[in-house]
């Protein structure tokens, strides 16, 4: 039995295919006497099989030798693509991570669109984008990584265009596509140069090669670079960073996964990389750079924004930044547990911002207000999520950055320093949020605000239960140092940035109509940040703009100069058009035959100027031909 | 077996053809594809029987036809050619199952698509070279028509062209095929003695120059591409799909069969020179895409685009990459004719193609959500997203080349990110956003117009999942295409991935 339910762990992401799979009869619209509903409840049940299979798995893979499971999937002319499956406490941990949360979000979904009409769409598009995920976290084959990473960039698409008829929702699911897609076909090129290199795309082969290959430092340097592109896109990193901020159009539950495990996946992918990215410092030193300057800035841009969930997605690419980090210096241990972390008390912040928007039809902060009373539980939620997320009560992400501190104490007393800045400006914009939302006198939009339904508030609830045990899970899985060694100074200065952002964010100014400030200096910091370092702009005059000219040059050249070419010729041949009215009926026989002679006579024209010599003897073979 | 391929089409057409006038054109519609439906059953009957292990001929048949001229009447099958002939058997089951019901002058247009599928599955088992000639050429008959009569409004202007472009590369096929024949002093025209390797180099060039020409304009490589597009537009939508679907094949078949397998040692010293025309071909098609309003025209473009790669493939001529070859020329078979029904399907309801007109067709109630989530589907495959046939027909061409044209493969690799661009514009454009004003009444679109689509989508993703099932039947025969001659099989680790090579 316990090797049966190993061996069939591959069907934990089948589970969810399956739940989609079943959907579609209700999302296609085939069936609709029984609404909506049904489709949701097949999916729920599936990612609950997914969830109670994989919990089952991971006791029994705990403290066992990690399991692998390939299946050849195409071998041919030398070429062997298999799917190779990791099943380790890690892998399996991750994968129930996903499903956990995937089936929160599912159910969070259930009261969230309840009176959408599209319902029955939005769970086929979940049980994909969890089937992917969860494939994902077992996946011990970048080949078969890759292919799921695809898969998320599609569901992706499809969740952030969800309501399409919205024109930014248009441009959002088109921007998400294309970014992601844009560092996938990068991390395309490194996989084919790698497979070629390497000859296999396992990730345990790629560590052997990567030990011992020798290569030119150039080649090294390329690959490296196109490796870390597909995740820099997929974690909203800079600068493909710009895609997770107009995602936030799509439906919210969406959201919750895709700010906590579909970022992480990215991550997640570039953790399996780190031993090959070892071969390229210059790898190394660009994703450290990258997360550095992503953590920094989209922390800043944080603070600008008055769309809660935008406000908290740039968090999300901060946090991200500093898992960059951590795998740029090497630090995997650091990099899992702040994902983990992350990712449980973002996806907690993001339903309790998901019942705010439900119960007030708004996402504009400045229209909130005195939440608070209204709302226990919401509020509760976030205030847990907060408190999960930044480093100053002992939570998850508290011991998280704590890990990190003292990893890069010694080494890189600089990114100590980035660290404690995103912690302290995370906490100052959460406080922000916070503030904007729950504090305050009502507004005329917060007025009638009861507490959301149970569909939404059970799972809000149990996840703030369990962001609160994430300290004991982390416990169970020693994964918190003894008292003895731990760096007091560190924790002190971590305890000490989040409660400066604390306080900061108490005492800053926040006005309800907080237009575009008077003085100019203020006023242009404030439209900086607000509008993402206009990055945006940036791409439509240089990217953007030479795509769209390349193609209108191509085009032209391909209307005047080939075709116009070719008119001048067609012109000047004995078929000029108009003269012949072939759809006449009645003639098309004759001008079959007209066509025919035509053809034939233009062929033995033109190999009499080719060769008259093979002309000649063509002639004498037919008339030798003709005579028998 | 094979001849009823070739023959049962023909006969179809003539019996068609006489029916008698007070028929009509729905049941000739059912007629024909009875007809068609049978000569598909009977490809699926060879592909059961044919034995994948073998690289060979297989079903050979042979009679003499013209002995002065050397002209032969022989067919056989490979692993190259059956997957081919079983897709244009089910694409014509498409296309006449699509036609529109109320066809204007019914028996002709039916007799000349029996026809044209005669023409194109005569190609594919011709095992001579003026037999493949003449199937080449007779294929083109048809096909004007179906153009000059039944497109749309510049028919005549497209059709033409079509005809003169098509014309050219016919000639200059006989041409090299007479070269080939007198020049390496065969009796015959039948493929398999002929062997060029004891003819000069210049000699050779020239012959394959001609035969590149020729097979360039059909496939069609930039910069002898225009007559595709024009043929497109003004081609009715069952027309588009038999003509991106089966026709274009035609030419890198040929690029396979009579490029590199007449001329081996040619191709090696051409290789690096096609490398780079395949390069300009896709990043050409692709870019010129992005800037169409039509959608017909945009998908023309993309198939210009998504040719080059089977060029790029066949340069590099690796085992691998050879079997890329084979599965992206299924896979755009499939691909472009899903995208054609639907495109065709979106025109005959909203009655207009341009993206600039065209808005939220996706809309639940007054829109086309079905055929929406279909162009996805087929957009996607398109772009190369994994589970789907086109990721790993793509993968092997770019797997396959990249150990002999490292650079190019990358350059080439552009083109899946700017398919991604053009189609998404194309989906967002017509299918998102709301609803437009100029196309508020769509008629409803009936079953009988999803279900081919639904079928494409059907097989592009089974074959995206499970494509060991297609490549079983190549394997043997691309790989003796390279093995059995020691000129490549030499070549090769020269001209092999090194560091060096890599900027």
């Amino acid at each position: 039995m316990t090797q049966f339910l190993l061996e069939t762990s591959w069907w934990v992401p089948i589970y969810g295919l399956i739940g989609s799979v079943l959907t579609i009869p209700w999302s296609a619209g085939i069936v609709r006497r029984t609404g909506p509903r049904p489709a949701a409840y097949f999916n729920l049940l599936m990612t609950v099989l997914a969830f109670l299979h994989g919990s089952v798995i991971f006791r029994l893979t705990w403290n066992q030798e990690p399991v692998e499971i390939v299946f050849h999937w195409f071998q041919a002319a030398g070429l062997d693509l298999s799917f190779a499956l990791d099943i380790s406490p890690v892998t399996v941990g991750a994968m129930e991570l996903i499903t956990g949360m995937s089936l929160l979000a599912q159910m969070f979904a259930l009261g969230y669109l309840e009176k959408d009409w599209a319902m029955a769409r939005f769970f086929t598009l979940m049980g994909f984008f969890e089937a992917a995920m969860s494939g994902l976290a077992i996946s011990n084959s970048l080949f078969l990584s890759y292919a799921f990473l695809e898969m998320l960039t599609l569901s992706t698409y499809l969740l952030v265009g969800f309501w399409y008829a919205q024109p930014l929702v248009v441009t959002a699911a088109r921007d998400a596509f294309l970014t992601k897609r844009v560092g996938d076909v990068l991390l395309l090129m490194g996989l084919v140069a790698l497979a070629t290199m390497a000859g296999s795309l396992n990730f345990p082969d790629l560590y052997d090669w990567a030990e011992t290959a020798n290569l030119n430092p150039v080649v090294a340097t390329l690959l490296g670079l196109a490796l870390i592109a597909g995740p820099t896109g997929k974690c909203a990193q800079f600068p493909l960073h710009l895609w997770l901020d107009e995602a936030m159009e799509g439906p919210n539950p969406a959201s919750i996964l895709r700010n906590s495990v579909v970022v992480a996946c990215g991550a997640y992918i570039l953790i399996k990389l780190q031993p090959v990215l070892n071969i390229s410092p210059v790898a190394l030193n660009a994703l450290i750079v990258i997360g550095a300057v992503t953590a920094v800035g989209a922390s800043l841009v944080a603070m600008a924004q008055i769309d809660i969930k935008r406000a908290l997605s740039h968090s999300t690419s901060a946090y991200l930044g500093v898992v960059f980090i951590a795998v740029g210096t090497q630090w995997t241990g650091f990099a899992l547990m702040l994902l983990f972390a992350h990712a449980i008390a973002k996806a907690l912040l993001f339903m309790s911002i998901g019942s705010i928007i439900v119960t007030t039809n708004n996402q504009n902060l400045l229209e909130m207000g005195g939440l608070g009373p209204k709302m226990p539980a919401t509020t509760t939620a976030f205030v847990v999520g907060t408190a999960g997320l930044v480093g100053l009560l002992p939570l998850g992400g508290f011991w998280a950055l704590r890990l990190g501190m003292d990893d890069l104490w010694t080494e890189r007393p600089f990114l100590v320093v980035v660290l404690l800045l995103v912690n302290c400006l995370s906490a100052v914009n959460l406080t922000r949020v916070f503030r904007l939302a729950f504090l305050g006198k009502t507004q005329p939009k917060t007025r009638r605000a009861p507490e959301v339904p149970w569909q939404m508030s059970v799972p809000m609830v149990s996840l703030s239960i369990v962001t609160l045990l994430v300290p004991v899970m982390m416990q169970r899985l020693s994964l918190l140092p003894g008292w003895a060694y731990v760096n007091q100074t560190a924790l002190l200065l971590l305890c000490f940035s989040g409660l400066i952002g604390v306080v900061l964010g108490v005492i800053i100014e926040l006005p309800r109509n907080w237009s575009r400030s008077t003085k100019s200096p203020l006023r242009f910091v404030q439209d900086l940040l607000a509008y993402d370092f206009y990055i945006d702009r940036l791409y439509r005059v240089s990217v953007v703009f030479v795509v769209s000219q390349i193609s209108r040059l191509s085009n032209a050249i391909d209307r005047y100069v080939i075709d116009g070419l070719v008119n001048l010729v067609g012109l000047a041949t004995i078929f000029s058009g108009e003269s012949l009215k072939y759809s006449i009926s009645g003639k098309s026989q004759f001008y079959l035959l007209t066509i025919l002679v035509g053809v034939s006579f233009l062929g033995f024209l033109m190999i009499w100027l080719f060769d008259q010599a093979t002309f000649r003897e063509i002639i004498e073979k037919v008339v030798l031909a003709l005579n028998g | 077996m094979l001849s009823a391929l070739i023959w049962l089409p023909i006969i179809g057409a003539a019996i068609v053809a006489f029916l008698p006038g007070n028929i009509s054109a729905k049941i000739t519609r059912q007629i024909s594809f009875a007809i068609i439906f049978a000569a598909f059953i009977w490809s699926l009957v060879i592909a059961i029987q044919f034995k994948p292990e073998s690289s060979t001929q297989q079903f050979i048949e042979s009679l003499p036809w013209i002995d002065s001229l050397g002209l032969t009447y022989s067919l056989g099958v490979d692993g190259l050619s059956l997957p081919l002939l079983v897709l244009n058997g089910l694409l014509t089951c498409i296309a006449i199952y699509s036609t529109d019901e109320k066809i204007i002058r019914p028996r002709f247009y039916y007799s000349l698509v029996l026809l044209l599928n005669a023409g194109v599955s005569g190609a594919f088992l011709a095992q001579d070279l003026l037999l493949f000639f003449l199937f080449y050429e007779i294929e083109l008959v048809p096909l004007y028509f179906l153009i000059a009569i039944w497109g749309g409004a510049r028919k005549n202007y497209a059709a033409i062209k079509f005809l003169l472009y098509t014309t050219v590369s016919g000639i200059l096929l006989l041409a090299a095929f007479l070269g080939v024949v007198w020049f390496s002093g065969s009796t015959s025209f039948a493929y398999e003695p002929l062997r060029t390797h004891n003819l000069p180099l210049g000699t050779q060039l020239l012959l394959l120059g001609a035969i590149l020409v020729a097979f360039g304009i059909k496939i069609p490589l930039v910069p002898l591409h225009t007559w595709l597009p024009d043929a497109h537009v003004e081609a009715s939508t069952p027309i588009s799909v038999l003509l991106a679907g089966v026709l274009l094949k035609l030419g890198t078949y040929g690029l396979l069969r009579f490029g590199l397998g007449l001329f081996p040692e040619a191709w090696q010293n051409l290789a690096p020179s096609l490398a780079i025309w395949a390069v300009v071909s896709v990043l050409y098609g692709a870019f010129t895409a992005i800037a169409q309003t039509d959608m017909k025209k945009m998908v023309a473009y993309s198939s210009i685009a998504h040719m080059g790669y089977i060029l790029l493939a066949s340069a590099a001529a690796t085992p691998l990459s050879l079997l890329g070859c084979l599965y992206q020329m299924i896979s755009h078979g499939l691909i472009s004719a899903l995208l054609f029904l639907v495109v065709g399907v979106v025109y005959k309801k909203a009655g207009t193609r341009d993206i600039n007109l065209l808005c939220g067709l996706l809309n639940p109630e007054r829109g086309l959500p079905i055929i929406g989530s279909l162009m996805i589907a087929g957009v996607m495959a398109s772009a190369g997203i994994p589970g789907m046939i086109g990721f790993i027909s793509e993968f092997l061409i770019f797997r396959g080349s990249f150990e002999a044209f490292p650079v190019e493969t990358l350059l080439c690799m552009i083109g899946t990110g700017l398919t991604s661009v053009y189609f998404l514009l194309l989906v967002n454009r017509v299918f998102f956003g709301r609803l437009s004003e100029k196309v508020v009444d769509l008629p409803q679109v009936q079953w009988s117009e999803r279900i081919p689509a639904a079928i494409l989508a059907g097989i592009i993703i089974l074959f995206g999942v499970v494509p060991s099932w297609l490549g079983r039947w190549t394997e043997a025969s691309t790989t003796a295409m390279i093995n059995p001659q020691p000129a490549i099989a030499k070549v090769i680790p020269a001209v092999s991935f090194s560091e060096a090579k890599l900027p």
